[in-house]
């Protein structure tokens, strides 16, 4: 069903490319028509290494994001937290199984992108390379992160390329259990003794300005008006969806009688101490709605930071690729003794 | 559930423990492969597995909480280390290798499925529906298990050296699958945990050993003597005390509280 | 956290093992009650039938309630459709339909029978029709 599209040379984006301009018309209208492009399709070079990318990264992100909870699994504290922990992290590992499959269908293979994962030539969500040292953090995960990947999945399933809407929807509806999950988890803390509710303050607090940096830096004029906005692979600006996350969020917090607080981080992402001995923070003086405009303000997070963590220099960057890449050379004799040994005929049927 | 005499209660519920703990260690030790499995595919298929074992553990400490007028998480959670019943297999780590994390399973999953036989035909009926639903799953648990012990032990050199490696490693432990609860010659005879046509171990070594020579493997598994006492009856090594350690961390913080 | 995921030994730079070939691709289709059609819900990687069987139930079999699925090789489907491979004919398929003679008939039919009457009797036509 792909097209076949395989040595990385093919895979890179090239805007010199001159593709034929009638089709490229055609597709244009087609897109422009609310239409969805499929695998068999003809589609520009640009479009097909643009979608392919976005695809990797996103399948990337679930594959590395089940790795922060993942560290949880074997100390949730019920039956009921245990199981629930376990089919998130296995929803994880399905999500990045089907976009995998997606970007398969683009032209490049699952092991060519697991092995550029693990040796660090692709790159996965930013915002899994922060710590998750408590329990309140699988909390806050479930609640801000996953609620930010909803809001963001939203508008990528209102995109052109079919396998990736499907995909995206399919999805959207399994993040409904995460996000129940996660609020279930706060909403039992929030309620719960003096110590749980520092728990989660504390955790709210390391996980509010990754949150905020999860829809990518502020926007410039190029991004709102480029190719990708045009074809639909991207929907929505990163402040847009920034701005309507802090207005469901910031409201959400202040009434569970969580403070959204400015915070100083140490390297390894935990909240700096001062002299006195109490974490280096202040509520944010911005957070509050401004009637004008009825959305929430708030202070940008440090997007120095961000680019700093971006670039590998974060505080799990490299304990993330080592884990993710140590399953992949492990699991090597694995699936060379499964390719040697195909051919079982199915025993149910 | 039927009333039970006294006489009874104690033995059951130390068998419901012993298979309950099985499950919730090996379940335990399953889970922690979800994200890091050799495949993404068997990645989501371990990890629903490992979810049955847990479901299935959560399931029997609901009835032996009935019994004690305890919750399943104060059952499964918050107990001695001595009271609990686990054979120590369950707990051994698998050193994120696939074929020790297999044949745990492999071992585990066929005695598993010969006790539900038996209990499914207990003269308790709640228990006997529970053992039925439970051991239809606990089937499909055996296939996943055997089929990949065959995938291995045929998949070329290092696979095969691998496989037996693992089935040599742990078939010391897993005699003491077999070590008897307390009272479990009482339960045999109420008709409460029925015995079956040949000892449990013959017929484990008949399945077990079925898959294994498919597999072009070997297996010699000695029985352990009458009196060795293990984790069955609450003597415990250092795999299950740092497992269950682990595994109460955060519920230790606060046990009263919800979480 | 569990020990292995603290203490483990992963390589650097460059993978030492080459490139691995992908299994092969099987779509998934389930049917959610009894009775219902198959929808296609997605696709496996698998190196045989029986893997990929197993794989669509644990994946795709447990993601919603369904009772029954069927699993088949990609490369056992064939297919058709799109751009100018024209599936559904260009002229006008009116006369194959209901849809293209019902006002028609209903005009016809007013013409012996009182709008009730007719309203009483098209009670019974077949209201999802092509």
């Amino acid at each position: 069903m792909s097209a076949g599209v395989t040595s990385s040379e093919e895979l890179r984006i090239d805007w010199k490319i001159q593709e034929d301009p009638d089709r490229m018309a055609a597709f244009q209208a087609h897109i422009d028509a609310k239409g969805l492009v499929e695998a068999d399709d003809w589609m520009p070079h640009n479009y097909r290494v643009g979608m392919l990318r976005m695809a990797e990264h996103h399948a990337n992100s679930e594959i590395v994001g089940a790795l922060p909870e993942g560290e949880w699994i074997t100390r949730a504290p019920s039956l009921r937290r245990k199981l629930a922990l376990v089919a998130k992290v296995q929803d994880e590992v399905g999500h990045g199984q089907m976009l995998y499959r997606t970007s398969q269908d683009l032209g490049k293979s699952r092991d060519q992108m697991l092995r550029d994962l693990v040796t660090g030539k692709t790159r996965y969500h930013n915002v899994f390379n922060y710590p998750a040292p408590t329990w309140a953090d699988v909390a806050m995960i479930q609640w801000l992160v996953d609620g930010a990947a909803i809001l963001n999945q939203k508008s990528l399933a209102e995109g052109s390329y079919g396998p990736y809407v499907r995909t995206m929807k399919r999805i959207n509806m399994e993040e409904a259990f995460h996000f129940k999950s996660g609020e279930d988890m706060v909403l039992t803390l929030m309620s719960g003794t003096k110590r749980q509710r520092q728990m989660a303050q504390e955790a709210f607090d390391r996980w509010w300005g990754p949150c905020l940096m999860f829809f990518g830096p502020p926007d410039r004029e190029s991004t709102k008006t480029g190719p990708f906005m045009t074809w639909r692979i991207k929907t929505a600006t990163n402040d847009t969806l920034r701005e309507a996350y802090v207005d469901r969020f910031a409201p959400a917090a202040r009434a569970l009688g969580l403070n959204i607080h400015l915070a100083r981080k140490n390297p390894d992402g935990l909240i700096a101490v001062k002299a006195d001995g109490t974490p280096d923070k202040i509520e944010d003086p911005l957070i509050r709605l401004d009637e004008s405009t009825g959305h929430w303000g708030f202070t940008q997070p440090d997007w120095d930071e961000f680019y700093r963590v971006i670039g590998g220099d974060g505080p799990c960057n490299k304990q993330r690729v080592a884990l993710r890449r140590f399953s992949y050379e492990q699991g090597r004799w694995v699936r060379q003794a499964v390719m040697g040994c195909a051919g079982l005929p199915p025993s149910r049927n | 559930m039927q009333e039970l005499s006294d006489k009874l209660k104690a033995p059951l519920t130390d068998l419901l423990l012993s298979i309950a703990d099985d499950k919730l260690m090996l379940g335990h030790g399953a889970s922690d492969w979800t994200g890091l499995a050799p495949i993404l595919e068997e990645d989501i298929a371990f990890s629903a597995i490992s979810q049955e074992e847990i479901a299935h553990a959560a399931a029997l400490y609901e009835v032996v909480g009935t019994m004690h007028g305890r919750s399943a998480d104060a059952v499964a959670f918050g107990r001695e280390p001595s009271a609990y019943r686990c054979a120590e297999l369950t707990s051994l780590g698998d050193d994120f290798d696939w074929s020790r994390a297999i044949v745990r399973q492999l071992f585990c999953d066929h005695f598993d499925l010969l006790r539900f036989e038996r209990l499914a035909r207990s003269l308790l009926k709640s228990v006997a529906a529970l053992s039925k639903r439970i051991g239809a799953e606990e089937a499909t648990h055996v296939e996943h298990a055997d089929v990949w012990l065959i995938r291995l032990g045929r998949g070329g050199d290092e696979s095969k050296t691998r496989a037996q490696a693992a089935l040599n490693a742990l078939s010391g432990a897993a005699a003491m699958l077999f070590e008897p609860t307390d009272g479990v010659d009482v339960l045999e005879r109420e008709g409460i945990y029925p015995a079956g046509e040949g000892s449990l171990f013959d017929r484990w070594q008949e399945d077990v050993g079925r898959v294994v020579a498919e597999a072009g493997l070997t297996l010699e598994v000695v029985p352990s003597p009458a009196d060795a006492v293990g984790g069955r009856r609450g003597r415990h090594g250092e795999s299950f005390t740092g497992l269950l350690d682990e595994m109460c961390e955060v519920y230790r913080v606060e046990p009263e509280a919800a979480w | 956290m569990s020990k292995i995921r603290e203490q483990f030994q992963a390589g650097e730079g460059e993978l030492a093992s080459s490139p691995e070939a992908d299994p092969k691709a099987y779509e998934v289709f389930i049917q959610l009650t009894r009775g219902q059609p198959h929808v296609h819900t997605g696709t496996v990687d698998a190196v045989d039938d029986k893997m990929a069987l197993e794989y669509a139930r644990k994946h795709y079999g447990r993601d919603q309630a369904c009772v029954h699925m069927w699993v088949v090789a990609r490369e056992a489907m064939i297919s058709a459709g799109y751009g100018d491979d024209i599936i559904w004919p260009l002229t006008d398929q009116d006369y194959r339909l209901a849809r293209g003679y019902a006002a028609d008939v209903r005009r016809k039919w007013e013409q012996f029978r009182s709008k009730e009457d007719v309203d009483r009797y098209q009670k019974e036509d077949i209201k999802d029709a092509f």
